[in-house]
Parts: structure tokens; C-alpha cells; sequence
């Protein structure tokens, strides 16, 4: 064994968090059925995927992003209409990536001139023009009517049953996992944490904020668009709305949940935010009366996680448990 | 020529409500340092507070109005002493998080009302037009603007002359500053909310007659943003003009612009605003006025 001191207690975290996911796993295979565990962690990972992006643009390089759904939505339409022309799926994803790292690139322009909340602003605005581009644009993204994704395959073998998706998802999931935790460690890792906690100080020790915060929208881009090109094929049909300010909102639930520190951070996040609608589902089963059955309470269940989340545990984003 | 003046009335009619949003974002924000996403929730229950006073309780429509506005100012009150207070101090995405959830709750809470989720209503007075020579005003128009001038008037007296207006200035200046000169910054911030809310719901009620009364009427609210952008995100003068401006912009270019554009126009204008104006278009001459 040549690991050196720091490697080994990494690759024992490595094979705790494997133990840990696997026995997950194998007791809601027990629990619930393969079918549904199994479809249910296909979306785990691919929620866990895209909300990564926003685990290294908010809580690594510290940036407020509030629409990070519109760099899912490249992802998911970049995926979907390159297959429709032709493109082997697996061929499409990095290209679909790099859409995303392109939105990005074009999200985190404002940066250069705004700070803080002001930068946050932005990101909202570019979403806003995104998601209204995708309707109106409506020769190639056929509008709000959205579009049907053909399924992903390969060489002639398709992922149609739910454990073949599940493996592809885990398996793309570790492969961003594993180059984020890369970067991470990287010299770009420790300027974005040194952007993150004083800008100006970063400066004055020749980090450049702006070419950090550019690309940590490019990883965090990439990655989400990534997420955004599985989730369109799993679930087969997207449209603009899909990815709206909500599901922005998700995704920066999803990283404050499981703690934007980390990078395990967005694989638990996406357990939580995954398992709520299906935590409703049951619940509305089993209240009785009229009310439980009204559209209004899923507003308000997934409005009150929310709350709850922030006003227990408001250092979520702020000052979680330092190990990154 | 005539449906230039047609449409401009239009524009400055919508500009009124989205300069009042605007007006209540920045008041809050100002007051406080918390980013409010739930303003739409806000002006949406104000609606729907005014209709069920009027339609189901039975009550006059200019009580059920002032009654609303009050139930509202109310809720954010309580809401800031149970909840928003605690985001204070922290950094800005968590009052960003925590005012979503709680507008999700309130959307849902109204969602789960059958008779609201099922159907959009207008008030009596909506389809009223009034002659001015050739030209045809909408009543409603006219009310909106009515009724901003003589609100933005009597805001103007508050934050001048009254004790609570003076303080909350203060407040709004300093916090620190302020607490050192005795004023309860704590119940300023919910006086704060109270007021943001109540002109949220105001907001709602003028707008009820231009559009309808429904669920997602509060989606209006992200135009504020712009607005609110517009005039430097501090001050309270700059919003209420943002809000003019830029719905007479999204009037004129519906005019101009083909099918669709219009709905944009609010967007690359905030983009285009905070990258050329990043202190709000009037920071030059204004310098930090904090009225």
C-alpha cells in the first residue's frame, strides 16, 4: 500500500459512504419492492447530479444562484434534441454538459460587476430569459407543448427497466462525485473556498475572484445540465416549465438540507427532497376528508420542510461541519 | 396617436402595482436586509382576503378592502415575530429560502380553499370604462392610479412626520446608530414586515380589477424585482418609479415588439440594469437619499 496518511482516512469515508448507500439501498429494495426503490434512486442520483452544481457554486465558491433550474433545462433540452437528431445518448451527455458549461459561463458574466445578492438577482434573470426563450422559441423547443425524450441506450441495449436506470444514474453520480472531490482538492478547490470566505483577502493573495467564480459556474453548470440530460430521458417528456423557479428553489433546498460543505451534502439532499412528494403521497392516503385531497397541501407540506429546514438548522449554508 | 395614449395608460396603470410591490420589497429589505420572495403570496392573499369579505362575508367592498389590507399587515406581522426574525443577521440566502417557503405555504394554504382553486373572479366595478374625449379610460386604470398617488402621499407623511416613520429611517439608515438613540429596532422590523405586507396586499387589490383574482396572480411579483432593481434596491422613491417605468416599457413594447416579447422585456431589463446601473439608475444624482 502506498497511500499516503491523507489518502487512507479518504478512502475509508469512500467505503463507509458505499456501506452506508448500499444497505439504503438494500432495505428500500426490501421495503418497498426493486420497481419503485429502484426508480425512486434512479431520481436520487440524478437530483443528487444537477444539485452537486449547486453545491460547488453556492457552497464551495460561496455565490447566491437563484436560478440554477435554467442550466438543468439546457442540460435536459441539449440532451433531448441531440438524440432526436440522431446522436448516440451516451455521446450526447458530455455535449449536453458542455451547454451547460456554456450557460453558465454566460449566467456568471454579471460577476465580474455585482456582488452578493446583486449577482443572485441575476442569476434570477437569466433564468427568467431562459425559461422564456425555451417557450417562445417554439420551431425547435416546440414550446410549452415540450418535447418527448426518446429512451437512453446504447449499441442497442436500452435502459427501460428501472434497475438498468438506476445503474446508469449511480454510476454517472460517482463519476461526478469523484471529479468534484478531484477539483476540490485541486488548487481551484482552495480558491474558491478562499473566494468564498473574503473575497478581498483572496485578491490581495493573488487569487483572481473573477476567473474563480467563472469557473465554478462552469463545473457547477456542466454538472447540473449533466443532471438535467438523465432526468430528461428517465422521465421522457420535458417542457419548459419543468424547470422553473420552483425547481431552482428545490435545488437550493436540496444543497441547505444536506449541507453545501460537503459534496455528500447533494446526495443527501436529493434523499430528502426526493422522498418528501412520496412522504405526502402516503400522507394524503391516509388523512381523511376532502381537504387532504386538495392540490394545496402539497404546497404546503413541501413550504413548511422548507421553513422548518431554515429555521432549525439556518447554518445549513453558512457554517456547516468544516470537511471539505 | 389615440391608442398610443390607450396603451400608455395601461402601462402606467400596471406600473403602479408593480412600483407598489416594488415599494413593499424595498421597504422590508431595507428595513431589514431580508430578501422577500413571498411579495406575490402576499399581494395574492390580499386579493383573495378582499373577495371573501366582500363576496362570502357580505361586507361592503370598501371595508372588505381596508379589512384585508389590515389581515394581511397582520400576518406579516405575526409571521416576522415568529418566523423572519430569525433570519436576521444571517447571510441573504436563508431569508431568500425561509420567505419561499412560507409564500408556498400561504399559495398552498389559499389552494386548498376549494371555491379559490377552482375558479378566477373580478371585482363589480372591473368592466367600467370612463370617455375623456375620444379617448376611453379603463375605470380600474383609473383607480390604480388614484389610489398609488394618495397612498404614496400618505407614506410620504408617515416616513416625514410621524414618530414610528421617523424611526423606522433610522432604522433603515443604522441599526446600531438607532438602538444607541433608543428606537426598538426589533418592533421596528415587525413594523417593517407589517407594512410590507399590508402594501403587498394593496398591490393585490388594484390589481384585482385588471386582471383577475387566481391562484398564480402573484407571479406578478417577480416584475417587481426588475423595479425594484430599477431604482437601486434602497430606495423607496426609485421603486415606485422602476415600477412606472418599466411597465410603461412592457406596454410600449407590446406595441412595438412582436407577439411575446413583451414578457421579456422586464428581464433583459433587469440583467441590463444591473450590469450598467448596479446602483439603480438615479444613484448618481440621489447618493444614498434615504427617504
Amino acid at each position: 500500500m502506498s497511500a499516503t496518511p491523507v489518502a487512507a482516512p479518504e478512502g475509508l469515508r469512500v467505503l463507509r459512504a458505499a456501506f452506508v448507500w448500499g444497505l439504503l439501498l438494500a432495505l428500500a429494495v426490501g421495503w418497498l419492492g426493486a420497481d419503485f426503490a429502484f426508480s425512486q434512486a434512479t431520481l436520487v442520483a440524478t437530483y443528487a447530479i444537477a444539485g452537486l452544481g449547486v453545491v460547488i457554486i453556492v457552497g464551495q465558491a460561496g455565490q447566491i444562484v437563484l436560478g440554477q433550474g435554467a442550466l438543468v433545462a439546457l442540460g435536459a433540452y441539449a440532451q433531448t434534441l441531440l438524440v432526436q437528431a440522431g446522436v448516440a445518448p451516451l455521446l450526447a451527455l458530455p455535449l449536453a454538459a458542455t451547454v451547460g458549461a456554456l450557460g453558465g459561463v454566460l449566467a456568471s458574466l454579471p460577476a465580474g460587476r455585482l456582488g452578493g445578492l446583486y449577482f443572485g438577482m441575476s442569476t434570477l434573470a437569466f433564468a427568467l430569459i431562459v425559461e422564456e426563450a425555451l417557450v417562445r422559441w417554439e420551431s425547435l423547443t416546440h414550446g410549452a407543448a415540450g418535447l418527448m425524450v426518446p429512451g437512453f441506450g446504447l449499441a442497442g441495449w436500452q435502459a427501460d427497466t428501472p434497475l438498468a436506470q438506476a445503474a446508469v444514474s449511480i454510476v454517472v453520480l460517482l463519476i461526478a462525485l469523484a471529479l468534484a472531490a478531484r477539483l476540490l482538492r485541486s488548487r481551484l478547490g482552495r480558491a474558491w473556498r478562499a473566494v468564498r470566505e473574503d473575497e478581498a483577502a483572496a485578491d490581495a493573495c493573488g487569487i483572481a475572484p473573477g476567473a474563480a467564480k467563472l469557473r465554478a459556474f462552469i463545473v457547477g453548470g456542466s454538472l447540473s445540465a449533466l443532471g438535467g440530460s438523465l432526468y430528461a430521458h428517465w422521465i421522457g417528456f420535458i417542457s419548459p416549465e419543468q424547470f422553473g423557479l420552483v425547481f431552482s428553489f428545490e435545488l437550493l433546498m436540496l444543497a441547505f438540507i444536506g449541507g453545501a460543505r460537503r459534496l455528500s451534502g447533494a446526495v443527501w439532499g436529493a434523499l430528502v427532497v426526493v422522498a418528501i412528494p412520496q412522504a405526502i403521497a402516503v400522507l394524503r392516503d391516509t388523512l381523511p376528508g376532502d381537504w387532504a385531497r386538495s392540490a394545496g397541501l402539497e404546497l404546503v407540506l413541501f413550504g413548511a420542510t422548507i421553513v422548518a429546514v431554515v429555521l432549525l438548522r439556518p447554518q445549513g449554508l453558512a457554517s456547516g461541519p468544516r470537511s471539505g | 396617436m389615440l391608442s398610443f395614449l390607450q396603451v400608455l395608460s395601461s402601462g402606467i396603470a400596471i406600473g403602479c402595482v408593480y412600483g407598489l410591490v416594488a415599494l413593499s420589497f424595498v421597504l422590508v429589505f431595507k428595513a431589514t436586509e431580508t430578501v422577500s420572495f413571498m411579495q406575490g403570496d402576499l399581494l395574492m392573499l390580499g386579493g383573495f382576503a378582499g373577495l371573501a369579505l366582500h363576496l362570502a362575508a357580505g361586507w361592503p367592498l370598501a371595508l372588505a378592502a381596508v379589512g384585508a389590507v389590515l389581515a394581511v399587515a397582520l400576518l406579516g406581522a405575526g409571521l416576522e415575530r415568529v418566523a423572519l426574525r430569525r433570519a436576521i443577521g444571517q447571510p441573504h440566502l436563508v431569508a431568500v429560502l425561509l420567505t419561499f417557503g412560507l409564500g408556498m405555504m400561504i399559495r398552498g394554504g389559499v389552494a386548498s380553499v376549494p371555491a379559490a382553486a377552482q375558479d378566477m373572479y373580478r371585482l363589480p366595478f372591473a368592466a367600467d370604462t370612463l370617455g375623456i374625449g375620444p379617448l376611453v379610460l379603463a375605470a380600474s386604470h383609473v383607480w390604480v392610479v388614484l389610489a398609488t398617488v394618495v397612498l404614496v402621499l400618505l407614506l410620504a407623511l408617515f416616513f416625514r412626520h410621524t414618530r414610528a416613520g421617523l424611526a423606522l429611517r433610522a432604522c433603515s439608515e443604522d441599526a446600531r446608530v438607532a438602538a444607541l438613540m433608543g428606537v426598538p429596532v426589533a418592533r421596528m422590523h415587525t413594523l417593517a414586515w407589517a407594512l410590507g405586507a399590508g402594501l403587498a396586499a394593496v398591490a393585490g387589490l388594484l390589481l384585482a380589477p385588471i386582471t383577475f383574482v387566481h391562484l398564480n396572480m402573484g407571479f406578478i411579483a417577480l416584475k417587481a424585482f426588475p423595479a425594484a432593481v430599477l431604482g437601486g434596491l434602497t430606495s423607496l422613491p426609485g421603486a415606485l418609479a422602476g415600477g412606472l417605468f418599466l411597465g410603461v416599457v412592457e406596454a410600449l413594447a407590446g406595441l412595438v415588439l412582436p407577439e411575446g416579447a413583451k414578457d421579456v422585456v422586464p428581464y433583459v431589463l433587469l440583467m441590463a440594469a444591473l450590469l450598467l446601473f448596479p446602483q439603480g439608475l438615479a444613484a448618481g444624482r440621489a447618493g444614498g437619499g434615504g427617504r
